[in-house]
């Protein structure tokens, strides 16, 4: 059953009036004509407080009476079979309480089904029945201990004698594709291209008055979540606890209970913190399924975290990317063609595709998008937040500025020109906020094009944010009011530092109107037993929050029929605002915590479950970025002074945590743009840089002026109006700082990171754009 | 025009860092040279490796405090190890005792035998400030401290700071301009900030960029850490 509503959507006061069809009992729709009270203001994090004050309990810090500490040992070599080990010396060594080893190639194999890295354990499976296992990257798991302290297990890895076959192997990505290269899986390193198109690019570059093109390349990016990868396994009472750093307890609890073969109900996944996740922590993955191996082995819990050379090694990374890209446009600038055409490697995994944007950010009716994943002897990619849109971003941008050079437009208007025609973009506005805030009408007399000569050299640089949100059912949520007045609003779902609880608390707390402060939020445990999906893609808010508000809703209703007596009024003439139960003239008015006094049970309660997206609604996210740098064309130094990020979530939610999003994503992108690539040694195969000294981040000296700017767009497709926001505000970042360097120098940076040797090459170069 | 490098106009400061600078030309001295970087009261790394700085960065601070630490050690009268020794630690005004083996580092003391997990390990080597805590008042990465070096030494971690009912200034700074998403960097955030604060009341945004350069936060939350940190000092928040 279902029923038509009428509302308005639109942004920035441009509106219009839709239809929306909606399942019945769907609570009234929050549109652009709603006003809220809580809603869109600055709430601060619930969990803020035992964050600041370290009394936030993470997987990392769970100590279990009796606890073991679990360790991995890995392989040193980027190509080996186990040709023998010998764990006796480890297993007498004082203080051991378990010994895994791992040379049989059905032992990870139910990991490999399960694992959302693709991981290519796989490649075992599919390689020749023999009697030992294959080890593909330098970091692979050979055997695992666990002992009474961290030290010990470390002590114990080192007595395991292990005999390695080493075989050849290959790690760089050209030579990867080249015939006679050593196989990293039987079946070859180079995968079929992934192919999507849409018109006939012949007939739009055809038609084209100017043909840009050029090779971009991306490197390899390390994830390096602060909290690393690991649990604490406890088999007890029955079945198996897990407390995890994961992004998703039930998919967790899911591949847990399929790798032990045990029902999930006997699985509990706990994660109330998690130290970042940034797409590499979805599923059980390595660390808890051999955390929960050793303690079924050991008959103790056992802590397993991985540690910051693994967690570099074998949990996940971005893979690089060579982008080839083609782009045709009419002498107004309007796209005719895209020809994007690229490889990559996530080592044994895939996931090296970065054709989102060229697809999906401008109109263009003519698009082939041919995308490649190469593997080699390295660990496994994971998504990285936004996969593949960064990198993509960094060469459509580029491509795009050359061609507004080439036809004499300026960058911003050549966008305006082009970007994708959705409905309740705000991308107009978003443009004309984020330019002033940058100065963009400064543009013509910076860099060298504009007649800068000297050392220092300023540039301006912009990029499109879009990301397509996948969000929606399954996800179930419940409230629940108290006689003593508490609140509570439940939900299995995770914070992974995006403020959930704080969201869930900030929903509940508009519809029974009090303050969110005061709502006491469950999350972060399978136990709860109201599903949610995993952390990633811009899901969480807008997949739960619909769930919690009806929750909400429900509870309302119900507590208000309850307390109508007491008030002396019809339910139906009764709200809830500021902390009262009011009737609607606001005549009659009762404390909420002494209407739920007079609750018959001791809890009024409500469950609901997330219904499907509204047909016809937006689900994509927008956003415009601009950067200002100033580069030293003495040491190829490059610094970005400021960056206007204006993006959009749908309705916001906390003002205050999505802001944090957006200026988060920022500071991932500068670091991407400036900093961040995996060095892998190829004649050994093995990671340079699996650590944070070597490995750059960047930190408080790198940091621009970040503006932040939210404009928000009214076209629910669901009940809140809550579209999402974890990845936009990475993905143009890299892009916008790249086509500044290139505005400053006047050479077009054509590879990440910009550092200062790339940018001394790109000055020994003749003056192009 | 030209990129070529010897062509040098005269400028006396970092020109990088200094934003006018860029507009007005350019600059003699290295932009790279700490010590340029010294100019409206930051500290330069030559002052801070005299060991007279914490504004300088935490990075080194840990090392440098480690360091004198174990010179400051006094001889040891017996060699000790590798099995356990007890010992006592002045933990956040309370004595401690335990009973660890030599090797064991001040971070793994604290996490494992005292159960005070607020600092964390995240690189294990001194390159990310998660574990940091004071050692007599001063920022130290306790991941490169040994337990058995902190003898005798006052010790204060994230937990006796502040309390989530009791917050210090700079904790509720830290949730007002929410300055944390996942929060497993905030406690060496805070510590740093308290550090740093206790040294330089009054600092500037740029000698509290300089004075938390040595802690990494995925998440990017810089720029609200800065301005919580100015905001604990009183004054008005720079960064966004």
């Amino acid at each position: 059953m279902s029923e038509t509503r009428r509302i308005r959507i639109g942004e920035n006061g441009r509106l219009e009036e839709v239809e929306v069809v909606v399942p019945d009992g769907e609570p009234a729709i929050w549109d652009a004509d709603t006003r809220l009270s809580v809603v869109g203001t600055a709430v601060s994090r619930l969990d803020g407080l035992a964050k600041a004050s370290g009394r936030a309990r993470y997987t990392s810090d769970v100590r279990l009476p009796g606890m073991l500490h679990g360790r991995i040992l890995r392989s040193p070599h980027p190509h080996a079979r186990i040709a023998a080990i010998d764990a006796t010396a480890a297993e007498r060594l004082k203080g051991v309480r378990a010994v895994l080893t791992f040379e049989r190639p059905d032992v990870f194999a139910a990991i490999a089904e399960t694992d959302e890295a693709g991981r290519a354990i796989e490649g075992d499976a599919r390689g020749p029945a023999a009697g030992n296992r294959s080890l593909l990257y330098a970091g692979d798991e050979v055997a695992a201990v666990a002992a009474v302290s961290a030290d010990v297990a470390e002590d114990a890895l080192r007595l395991i004698k292990v005999r390695y076959d080493i075989l050849p192997h290959v790690t760089d990505l050209e030579s990867a594709r080249r015939a006679g290269a050593p196989p990293v899986f039987p079946d070859g390193n180079v995968r079929p291209a992934a192919v999507r198109k849409r018109g006939d690019i012949d007939a739009g570059f055809a038609q084209a008055t100017v043909v840009v093109e050029g090779t971009w390349r991306t490197p390899v990016a390390l994830h390096n979540a602060l909290e690393s990868h690991g649990a604490v396994a406890a088999w007890q009472d029955g079945g198996l606890t897990v407390w995890a750093a994961t992004q998703g307890v039930f998919g967790c609890r899911d591949d847990l209970a399929k790798f032990f073969g045990i029902e999930a109900a006997k699985v509990r996944v706990v994660c109330e913190h998690v130290g970042g996740g940034f797409g590499a922590k979805f599923g059980a993955g390595i660390a808890a399924v051999v955390a929960a191996m050793l303690a079924r082995k050991a008959g103790a819990p056992v802590r397993l975290m991985l540690d910051r050379a693994e967690e570099n090694l074998a949990t996940g990374n971005r893979p690089s990317t060579v982008q080839t890209l083609r782009v045709g446009a009419a002498a107004d600038g309007t796209l005719t063609a895209i020809h994007l055409k690229s490889y990559g490697t996530g080592g044994i995994a895939g996931g090296a595709g970065c054709g989102g944007p060229a697809w999906n950010i401008y109109a263009c009716p003519n698009v082939l998008i041919e995308e490649q994943d190469v593997h080699t002897n390295a660990g496994p990619a994971a998504p990285f937040r936004a996969p593949g849109y960064p990198q993509g971003s960094f060469a459509l941008e580029s491509a795009l500025d050359d061609l507004a050079g080439r036809l004499g437009l300026d960058p911003l208007a050549l966008r305006r020109r082009n970007y994708i025609d959705k409905p309740a973009k705000a991308l107009e506005t978003q443009y004309a906020l984020a330019s002033r805030a940058i100065g963009w009408d400064r543009r013509p007399q910076l860099g060298t094009a504009g007649g800068q000569d000297g050392r220092l050299r300023r540039g301006l640089g912009l990029g499109t944010a879009m990301w397509p949100v996948y969000g929606g059912p399954p996800a179930d949520a419940r409230v629940s009011i108290h006689s003593d007045g508490t609140v509570e609003c439940a939900c299995g779902t995770q914070d992974i530092g995006t403020g959930t609880r704080t969201a869930m608390a900030v929903i509940t707390a508009e519809v029974l109107g009090v303050a969110p402060a005061a709502v006491r939020v469950s999350l972060g445990d399978t136990a709860i037993g109201l599903y949610s999906p995993a952390s990633g893609g811009s899901v969480t808010l807008n997949s739960i929050l619909p769930a919690v508000r009806a929750a909400a809703e429900g509870a309302k209703t119900k507590f208000l029929a309850a307390v109508a007596p007491a008030l002396g009024a019809a339910p139906g003439d009764l709200d809830l605002a500021g902390g009262e139960v009011r009737t609607r003239d606001g005549a009659r008015r009762m404390p909420f915590v002494q209407a739920a006094a007079r609750l018959r049970t001791t809890v009024a309660t409500a469950q609901a479950s997330r219904v499907p997206n509204y047909p016809g609604r937006s689900t994509e996210l927008f956003g415009a970025q601009f950067a200002e740098v100033i580069v030293d064309t003495w040491t190829g130094r490059v610094r970005v002074v400021r960056i206007a990020a204006a993006h959009e979530c749908g309705r916001v939610v906390d003002r205050l945590t999505a802001e944090s999003q957006v200026c988060g994503g920022v500071v991932m992108g500068l670091s991407t743009a400036l900093l961040e690539e995996r060095v892998i040694d190829h004649d050994t195969g093995l990671v340079l840089n699996a650590n944070l000294e070597d490995y750059k981040l960047a930190g408080t000296l790198e940091m621009p002026e970040i503006v932040p700017i939210l404009t928000e767009v009214y076209d629910p497709a669901n009940n809140v109006g809550v579209k999402g926001l974890g990845e936009p505000p990475i993905v143009p970042t890299a892009a916008a700082i790249a086509n500044a360097v290139s505005h400053a120098i006047g050479r077009r940076v054509r590879e990440l990171p910009i550092t200062p040797a790339r940018v001394l090459d790109l000055l020994a170069r003749p003056v192009e754009v | 025009m030209s990129d070529h490098r010897d062509d040098r106009p005269e400028e006396p400061r970092d020109p990088v860092d200094d934003v006018s600078a860029a507009d007005r030309g350019a600059s003699d001295d290295d932009p790279i040279d700490d010590d340029a970087a010294q100019g409206a009261g930051g500290v330069s790394r030559r002052d801070f490796l005299k060991g007279l700085g914490v504004g300088g960065g935490v990075v080194g601070a840990g090392l440098l405090a480690a360091r004198a630490a174990a010179a400051a050690a006094p001889p040891a009268p017996r060699r000790l190890g590798p099995g356990p020794v007890s010992i006592s630690l002045l933990v956040n005004g309370r004595s401690r005792s335990l009973s660890i083996e030599p090797r064991v580092t001040l971070l793994d003391a604290l996490r494992d035998r005292l159960e005070l997990t607020g600092a964390k390990e995240v690189c294990d080597r001194g390159s990310c400030g998660a574990c940091s805590v004071l050692v007599d008042g001063r920022p130290v990465y306790a991941c490169m401290m040994l337990a058995l070096d902190a003898r005798g030494r006052a010790i204060t971690t994230i937990e006796g700071i502040g309390t989530p009912g009791k917050p210090h200034p700079i904790q509720t700074a830290f949730v007002e301009k929410d300055a944390l998403q996942c929060g497993y960097c905030t406690p060496g955030f805070v510590v740093a900030a308290r550090a740093l604060l206790e040294s330089r009341p009054n600092p500037t945004l740029d000698e509290v960029r300089e004075g938390l350069a040595g802690h990494v936060c995925r998440c990017g939350t810089y720029t609200r850490v800065c301005a919580a940190v100015l905001a604990a000092a009183g004054r008005k928040g720079g960064a966004s």
